[in-house]
């Protein structure tokens, strides 16, 4: 077992290089300098010139990129053009946020999905069932940012039930109020980004629970004359819940993904937001460090699901 | 008469490397063929007999191309065709032919009739679409249906009739050698004669030699006149029709024999009786009939015809004329 | 010996042209017939069909008469007109453009590009699955990196950064630079198809045909999985429209005066807009989800019709 787990890092570790170049080549390729307009309105030329060169920005990329690589095994990222400060600094007070609505938004994909997904496949072929289905067509078949917009507008505007902007109210203090506040302002975003979420996993333990209900395993059990309830228990249930269980690196893959639009709609100030500004900003050092995260962050997640799918399931483990 | 020799098979390999620990390197080979040589002449019938997982069916694969020796050569009519750049340059299988065993697998569910039949001629021969469709209803005839066939789908026919459409098709290019891997042994009892009638006719019509692959000694013994028996990727005895039958010398054939199935009802009990002695017999005598690795022995010439994996003292038994080994 | 084949028998012109035909008569139904049939019996789907391809003549047909940079250009007497006017039957934005016309020039660019995105990262996305999935061994493990690789990139963060160092791009560039990206599912799913199929014994009866391998994965292969290959194109395309215009809502998709579906809802940004000026952005968000809607249920239904044992038409 840990053979497989140890090959599986060993091989994170040429993609990561690999991402790691492709990002930074490109961000190199990005039009303009940072400092115009953002510094100095009436900074000349030959000043922005000198930062350059201070900041060693006319160095070949390789030398630049190795530059950047040592730093980071610093634990230093740059700093950020926009903010000045640290970029590494900035990234945290941001990841902070995107990891609490990212958690909620996986507690309540998991809270709609798994009840839903489990009635289904317990009433194949009736209206409950029916209606699930419907659910689970209609959230995959519209994209993500137009749930998000239409949510947004009838619950955060329309119906005004919850606020549509920032991670906590402003006039909240102590810390009680601020943690209530920041659960409140997240559970709007994070519920939709659920619902969205929820269709793959409802289906999987749908089809799960059918398929488990005429298998020959489940028809023994019931000819030797086990309770329905109990064969569900322990039948049914266990085999399709931890395969489940075992999709959560997968699933904040896809959540992550989704903070682009969920922080851009709800101006939530997270990681995705952070990065829409720097692109905005040209703020190079950021949007690198950025895309990098985000690339550890689906390896990781990746890595997490691929090990815990095989400890699940033995037949995987065989390659 | 003596025909002349066709293929000869010499001394072939086919190991499949098991790959493991952390670097995921070659640990260990699956031998699936281990060392087998055969010769077969024209128009002959040469039957390869073992159990499932035997490596009869990858000898017959590495025959026709579909499976890369490792080592050990392949001659057709004298050229060495080991070389997957030689066959294709030769053209091989247009000569050597294969039917494969499941007929619902080996026919293209996609694909009419017409053109499963055609595919070879239209790889092999030049020939203009109404030739083609011609000779594409002369093939079906011979295999004994009709030209409403053309445009149907292998869905649309019967077991023994799809599996009359793979001879077809590997009769289409006037093939000297066919492969024949269990070609009945997925169809139902009654239409089995049908098929290797069939396939017999074809053979007197047009000179064809088979390279019979089966599971089942009974089977074999209207078909061949040569067979050779294999056990564990090699091959444990070699003789002609009568060789086999009725002097066999390795425990494995005589338990092979054992198993054919008894129709006369009269002789069931003896029968039965019979296949408990040589079963007991072939677990008594195992380990002299096979190394410590449980390959199996060398062959050993017991006369021009017929060879056996045997120990060397049984032959020198056989030698000094005390006729019949008794076990 | 090979003559007796050719005098085997005789057969007149007329009479193979007869038993063509016959034979014609008898063969199963095609594909295409299976799925209409199956479209006659849902009316739904057929809905959906109709409703699809109706609208996409009428945005393309209809986008010919509106004169783009006309449109786009700003207007302040027009500031958020109203709907429901004779000039504006859906009203304008801030800058005064009108948004029926908008709506009908960006659903054309979207919807397009989508088809675009759809046709070529589909047939990439085949190929790749075809090739990686039919050689096996070193080449599939090869190729299963590189797919490992695109999966965990985030790709919509590089789009985006690529998108702002390209200098003169288009729709055709976009649709070029976003098909780098949205291979990979159909990949996977062609893929696994065609590990299966490959260890069939018609592929190994091609191989001693005398087929080349190409010939093999295009012309035996791949019709038998050609009902997978409409139902996830189908379903591709669905999710295709979210693409262009989720780029195009963030800001960062066609470039800027290119109306898009996402540049309309982008509209929603602005809280006033989504309160009060509701017609700027509503009409585009319903018209995606309908849109989207109707191809993914176009998509059950080919799915069932592919499907012999969820089929709804009777035979």
């Amino acid at each position: 077992m840990w053979k497989t787990i140890l090959r599986r890092i060993l091989i994170m570790i040429p993609e990561l290089i690999i991402l790691s170049v492709i990002v930074f080549v490109i961000s190199k390729q990005l039009p303009g300098d940072p400092f115009t307009g953002s510094i100095n309105p009436k900074a000349s030329m030959s000043q922005i010139h000198h930062l350059m060169r201070i900041n060693g920005l006319y160095d070949p990329w390789y030398q630049q990129y190795w530059n950047w690589v040592v730093s980071l095994f610093h634990g230093n990222l740059g700093n950020s053009y926009q903010y000045q400060e640290p970029v590494t600094r900035l990234i945290a007070e941001r990841a902070v946020n995107t990891f609490w609505l990212s958690l909620l938004t996986m507690v309540m994909t998991y809270a709609i999905g798994l009840p839903m997904g489990l009635y289904a496949g317990r009433h194949e072929g009736k209206l409950q069932d029916a209606l699930v289905r419907i659910y689970t067509y209609v959230t995959m078949s519209i994209p993500f940012f137009v749930v998000l917009v239409i949510g947004c507008w009838i619950f955060g505007y329309d119906l005004n039930l919850f606020p549509t902007n920032g991670s906590v109210s402003p006039s909240a203090s102590g810390f009680l109020p601020v943690v209530l506040s920041k659960i409140y302002h997240m559970i709007l975003p994070a519920t939709l980004g659920a619902l969205f979420a929820t269709s793959g996993i409802t289906q999987y333990l749908r089809s799960g629970v059918i398929d488990a209900r005429k298998s020959n395993y489940v028809k023994t059990a019931q000819a030797k004359g086990v309770p329905m309830k109990d064969i569900y228990k322990h039948h049914i249930m266990r085999n399709a819940f931890l395969p489940i269980a075992a999709f959560a690196g997968y699933s904040i893959v896809g959540v992550l993904g989704g903070s682009l639009f969920t922080e851009q709609i709800f101006s939530y100030p997270g990681m995705g937001l952070l990065f829409l500004n720097a692109v905005n900003f040209r703020d190079y050092t950021v949007m690198t460090a950025l895309v990098l995260l985000y690339g550890f962050l689906s390896l990781l997640g990746t890595l997490i699901s691929d090990i815990a799918l095989s400890v699940v399931d033995p037949r995987i483990r065989v390659e | 008469m003596k025909n002349k020799e066709l293929l000869k098979v010499n001394n072939l390999r086919v190991h499949y490397p098991v790959r493991g620990g952390f670097w995921n390197r070659i640990v260990d080979n699956v031998k699936a063929v281990d060392g087998v040589s055969i010769t077969i002449h024209q128009g002959d019938t040469y039957g390869l007999i073992g159990e499932s997982g035997s490596g009869k069916s990858t000898t017959g694969k590495a025959i026709v191309g579909l499976e890369d020796a490792t080592k050990g050569n392949i001659y057709y009519q004298g050229m060495d065709i080991t070389k997957k750049s030689t066959r294709r340059k030769l053209k091989y299988n247009r000569e050597v032919q294969m039917i494969f065993q499941d007929p619902q697998l080996s026919l293209n569910p996609e694909k009419r009739i017409a053109d499963i039949i055609a595919e070879p001629l239209r790889n092999f021969e030049k020939l203009s679409k109404e030739e083609e469709k011609i000779r594409v209803i002369q093939l079906l005839d011979i295999v004994g249906l009709g030209p409403e066939a053309l445009y149907k789908y292998p869905h649309q026919f019967s077991g023994g009739q799809r599996q009359r459409i793979g001879v077809a098709r590997a009769v289409a290019t006037h093939p000297k050698l066919i492969v024949a891997d269990e070609p009945v042994s997925a169809l139902d009892l009654s239409v089995q004669a049908q098929v290797l009638n069939f396939m017999k006719k074809i053979q007197e019509k047009f000179n064809i030699s088979y390279l019979f692959i089966s599971h089942d000694l009974g089977v074999v013994r209207h078909m061949c006149n040569h067979i050779a028996i294999m056990n564990r990727g090699r091959l444990v005895e070699v003789g002609t029709k009568d060789d086999i039958y009725n002097h066999p010398m390795h425990i494995y054939t005589k338990r092979l024999l054992a198993a054919i199935p008894e129709t006369n009802v009269n002789q069931r009990k003896a029968h039965h009786e019979n296949r408990l002695a040589v079963e007991k017999m072939y677990q008594d005598h195992k380990s002299e009939y096979y190394d410590e690795k449980g390959e199996a022995l060398p062959l050993q010439k017991i006369s021009e015809t017929h060879f056996a994996a045997i120990p060397k003292s049984r032959v020198n038994l056989l030698k000094s004329g005390s006729g019949e080994v008794s076990d | 010996m090979q003559k007796s084949l050719e005098t085997g028998a005789q057969l007149s012109k007329e009479d193979l042209i007869k038993l063509s035909d016959e034979a014609k008569n008898n063969a199963t139904p095609s594909t295409f017939k299976i799925i209409w049939k199956e479209f006659k019996a849902d009316k739904m789907a057929l809905f959906s069909l109709i409703f699809l391809v109706a609208f996409i003549v009428f945005v393309i047909v209809g986008s010919m008469f509106i004169n783009v940079s006309q449109m786009m250009q700003t207007n302040i007497m027009n500031y958020f007109a109203k709907p429901f006017t004779s000039n504006f039957l859906l009203g304008a934005d801030a800058g005064g453009r009108p948004i029926l016309e908008q709506l009908i020039v960006g659903s054309r660019n979207s919807i397009l590009i989508a088809l675009g995105l759809t046709v070529i990262s589909s047939a990439f996305g085949i190929c790749y699955g075809l090739i990686s999935g039919y050689f096996g061994r070193v080449t599939d493990l090869s190729m299963q990196r590189v797919y490992d690789f695109m999966m965990i990139i985030p790709s919509f963060m590089i789009i985006i950064e690529i998108v702002n160092i390209i200098p003169n791009y288009n729709a055709i560039t976009l649709t070029l630079l976003l098909s780098l990206f949205y291979w990979m599912g159909t990949q996977r799913l062609i893929r696994s198809q065609v590990l299966a199929e490959s260890q069939k014994d018609y592929v190994s009866a091609s191989k001693t045909s005398g087929s080349s391998n190409l010939k093999i994965i295009f012309k035996q292969i791949m019709p038998n999985i050609s009902s997978l290959i409409i139902v996830d194109t189908t379903i591709s395309f669905a999710e295709n429209i979210g693409v262009e215009t989720g780029l195009s809502y963030l800001g960062f998709g066609l470039p800027v005066g290119t109306p898009s579906l996402g540049t309309l809802i982008a509209n929603a940004n602005d809280a006033d807009n989504i309160t009060i000026y509701w017609w700027t952005w509503l009409p585009a968000t319903i018209e995606i989800i309908l849109l989207c809607l109707a191809i993914s249920y176009i998509g059950a239904a080919l799915r069932r019709a592919t499907n012999s044992t969820q089929r709804r038409s009777t035979d």
